[in-house]
């Protein structure tokens, strides 16, 4: 009952995984951070070779196809699509590495 | 003709093969270090391809690693008007060597 050896929920068996069901207001504060900075080099890149008169796909594909940070709905930001999930959501955390992959876009009418 | 000014910002461990080799392409090797490449359509690909580990600027030159050090040193807080060793020489060379 009490001691080391107490029943609670990490030692009684299986695997608890104890990641939070969702972000604390400073960690979406990092995020929102992070995007922005992932905006702020498109943009410099971006601007560096119009002044040659110069692009490149990668770019032009990125500026049609990605929403800016505050272009996004923070439901987008915050979660992302996952068929397994309830109501087909998850928090943006469960992405492996998610501090330094840009996931912006889900499928459309999820 | 105006450069990218380079900087790494996030490191890459436990990122993909591809990644790192971009990184070790830009000649970027750990945190904080600074590169400087030429605008051209070739480094803005790399650049996208590292977007979120890298922060980068448009300078018009690109600096020597010395005077990117420069940079981030703070001032001394104090400085030399005479060196002890021409004060001395100046009153008959009498004095010690001072340095």
């Amino acid at each position: 009952m009490f001691g080391a050896f107490r029943f609670t929920n990490p030692l009684s068996g299986g695997l608890l995984w104890k990641i939070p069901w969702r972000l604390s207001k400073f960690q979406k504060a990092r995020h929102r951070k992070r995007l922005r900075a992932v905006d702020d080099v498109v943009a410099t890149v971006d601007a560096a070779l119009a002044k040659n008169g110069e692009t490149i796909a990668t770019l032009e594909r990125w500026k049609a196809e990605m929403p800016t940070e505050a272009e996004m709905l923070p439901k987008d930001k915050y979660t992302m699509f996952d068929r397994k999930a309830k109501r087909y959501r998850k928090g943006i955390h469960r992405l492996p590495k998610w501090t330094r992959v840009s996931q912006r876009l889900n499928p459309p009418g999820y | 003709m105006s450069w990218f000014r380079i900087t790494l910002h996030r490191s890459a461990i436990g990122l993909p093969e591809r990644t790192r080799g971009v990184l070790a392409a830009l000649g970027l090797r750990r945190r904080s270090q600074t590169v400087f490449h030429p605008v051209s359509q070739d480094f803005a690909g790399m650049i996208m391809k590292v977007k979120e580990l890298v922060r980068v600027q448009e300078v018009d030159a690109p600096k020597t690693d010395a005077e990117v050090k420069a940079e981030r040193q703070f001032a001394p807080g104090f400085w030399v008007e005479k060196r002890g060793k021409e004060v001395m020489a100046r009153r008959g060379g009498g004095g010690r060597d001072m340095n």
